[in-house]
């Protein structure tokens, strides 16, 4: 009988890339079997059984077991949904969304008006990131007036920036209610968190000694960032651009508010065209035209979505960390 | 050539610590070696950050006479070696080296300085492929490379094995040589292979300041006497060896010829009664020996012994060619004019 050195001695010859690629094919096979017989709820039986068997052949301790089990509860919360979603689709229904010109233009407007309130973001947030990293008086309120868009609700902060730059707010010259302003404001102030805050902790990671390094042999604060802590801390920026992309494509509180459809230029066409942030289109094909019908257009953005999460993942991870050599 | 004086009274307040203030004065000549030492926690590597303008503070720093107390770092023309290293670790060994060269109008060439310091070859590396030695040679570089008025060096061999630290420490009394410096460490070999001058710090404040020979044979008091290694005596828990001093009857306590000790001259024994005295000072086994001592212990080091001795309710460590036996009585012979009162 093997011993539990034994055991992942042999587990460890296996590799855990094998491994990975093997417990997902199974997981797949296994939900495509449920879902085929019309048992989607045996898949999730399966996913506990299989998370608990996994974690006791690679561990062996009770406690690893017990964790890997809560934590496969989780997982059926979070993934089932999804594969039920992905598996529901009807292909047909999918390709005609595809390819209507309506939905191409939430597309883009689901893409690029994220990517503004992300650039935006990050513009305003990395200075202030710095700031916060070295510390200065009154820091605790403005870090209380950064988190708060995380705990207000979003309509709120609809209302609010209607409130704050509407028609009677501190710039009336602007127009917000209903435009392009409007829309990259109120995913601006929404998302602007995830931009401080990660961009924050990268140069929080960056030891004073390199930036005092830089300094004494005779680069100013400006060179220092230039060529010491902004290309150090560039990871985390990028990390935060991308959470406050995330976080503005998922937007639909404060979006439906402030701007419910906006007029934009839109490059394939040549003109001006008015459409709607993605998630409120969903929201309104789903009162409109059924779940069936919404889950096609949701199924598009969620792969365009996902799509360029992971080109900007694959660019940015050249395997290396900031830091202290 | 550059003269360097600093005045520093300020308190510091780091997050989560508590303020600690700074009260200390140095003044470095002209190529000149200054060994600020001290154990840690004493204020030495403030004290030099300070210098170098990291941070804010109610003192002076004056370079050549002139006031530079208000220069940024960048504006100083200091080099400044980090114990830690603080290498760059987004660029490679040469572009480290090159860092500050665009920024001064005078500069070293980074392939020739890395062919002085033996690690040319690691050019083309990343800092964080490099072993702990090869890392302090490139931030020698880097510093060296500036031709800096000043050099600045935070224990720059600290983290460093034994045989890599002894090269390293070669290399630098070399170097230092032709350079005003301000060497901060906590090891007294170091200090004593590179210092033309000493300062020791305890608790932010100067508590000694002179030339190695000074501070290691004539300590200020008795916890300098015991940083830099030497016995510390108190005369009340020996008293053989004080009826020796005060009757002037060892036959090395005669050896400077004066017949007389550094504790008579005082003419106030009881003013002073703790003595110091370098264990390498202390001679075992002579026949004339002033008093007899019990072998505690033998710790064998690289080629000799340290021994500890008992006499009286004291203990004293002193070096052997060859090692006693312990647990027997050996005679010891304390030449009077290293015996200093502190």
């Amino acid at each position: 009988m093997a011993t539990e050195t034994e055991r992942r001695f042999e587990i460890d010859a296996v590799g855990r890339t094998p491994l990975v690629v093997a417990f997902v094919a199974v997981q797949a096979l296994a939900f495509a079997a449920a879902y085929s017989v019309g048992q989607p709820t045996w898949y999730a039986y399966f996913i506990v059984g299989s998370t608990a068997v996994t974690a006791y052949a690679l561990d062996g301790t009770s406690f690893t077991v017990a964790t890997a089990t809560a934590g496969s509860l989780l997982m059926i919360a979070l993934g089932l949904p999804l594969f039920m979603f992905v598996a529901r689709q009807t292909p047909a229904l999918v390709i005609e969304k595809a390819l209507d010109p309506d939905v191409h233009r939430v597309l883009y407007l689901g893409v690029y008006g994220p990517l503004l309130a992300a650039v935006l973001s990050l513009l305003f947030g990395v200075p202030l990131a710095h700031l916060l990293a070295k510390g200065f008086p009154g820091q605790p309120l403005v870090e209380s007036l950064v988190d708060l868009p995380l705990v207000v609700p979003h309509s709120v902060a609809g209302i609010i920036i209607l409130f704050g730059f509407g028609k009677s707010g501190a710039f009336p010259q602007f127009s917000v209610l209903g435009t392009m302003v409007g829309m990259v404001l109120a995913m601006a102030f929404v998302s602007a968190p995830y931009a401080v805050n990660a961009s924050r902790e990268a140069f929080e990671a960056i030891d004073d000694r390199l930036e005092y390094a830089s300094r004494i042999h005779g680069a100013n604060k400006w060179e220092t960032f230039r060529r010491v802590t902004g290309p150090l801390a560039v990871r985390g920026m990028i990390t935060g651009g991308v959470l406050a992309w995330a976080r503005a494509v998922s937007e639909f509180g404060a979006v439906a508010v402030v701007a419910y459809s906006v007029e934009f230029f839109y490059p394939f066409a040549g003109e001006k065209v008015t459409a709607q942030h993605a998630p409120v289109f969903v929201y309104n094909t789903y009162l409109q035209g059924g779940l069936e019908e919404s889950g096609a257009v949701a199924f598009l953005l969620l792969a365009v979505s996902a799509a360029i999460f992971l080109l900007v993942r694959y660019l940015t991870d050249d395997g290396t960390a900031g830091g202290m050599p | 050539m550059t003269r360097l004086t600093a005045d520093i009274r300020s308190t510091f307040t780091a997050d989560g610590a508590e303020p600690f203030t700074v009260d200390a004065a140095i003044e470095v000549e002209s190529n000149e070696t200054c060994v600020i030492l001290g154990p840690s926690g004493s204020g030495k590597t403030l004290l030099l950050e300070t210098i170098a303008g990291f941070h804010e503070h109610n003192g002076v720093v004056t370079a050549n006479e002139t006031d530079i107390t208000g220069k940024p770092p960048e504006e100083r023309g200091f080099g400044f070696v980090f114990q830690d290293y603080a290498l760059f670790p987004h660029m490679t060994v040469r572009e480290n080296v090159e860092y500050g060269t665009r920024y001064r109008e005078s500069s070293r060439d980074a392939a020739e300085l890395l062919d002085e310091l033996g690690v040319a070859h690691l050019s083309e590396r990343n800092p964080p492929t490099l072993s702990g030695g090869e890392k302090q040679r490139v931030a020698l570089a880097r510093a060296l490379a500036i031709c800096p008025s000043v050099m600045l060096l935070d224990e720059p061999l600290a983290a460093l094995d034994v045989p890599t630290k002894q090269a390293l420490r070669d290399d630098l009394a070399d170097i230092l040589d032709d350079v005003t410096a301000v060497y901060v460490t906590h090891n007294r070999t170091t200090a004593r292979a590179v210092a033309d001058r000493i300062v020791v710090m305890q608790e932010g404040r100067v508590v000694q300041r002179g030339t190695p020979e000074d501070v290691f044979e004539r300590p200020a008091s008795p916890m300098v006497a015991r940083f830099t290694g030497s016995n510390v005596i108190d005369l009340s828990a020996a008293p053989s060896l004080r009826r020796i001093l005060d009757d002037g009857i060892g036959s090395q306590a005669r050896s400077d010829g004066s017949g007389r000790s550094p504790i008579d001259h005082d003419s106030d024994t009881d003013a002073a009664p703790q003595v110091a005295i370098r264990p390498e000072a202390i001679t075992l086994g002579d026949a004339d020996g002033d008093l007899s001592a019990t072998v505690e212990r033998v710790v064998r080091e690289d080629a000799t012994n340290r021994v500890t001795l008992a006499f009286d309710d004291v203990t004293v460590e002193a070096f052997a060619t060859s090692p006693p036996v312990v647990g027997t009585e050996v005679t010891l012979s304390f030449p009077r004019d290293r015996l200093h009162p502190c």
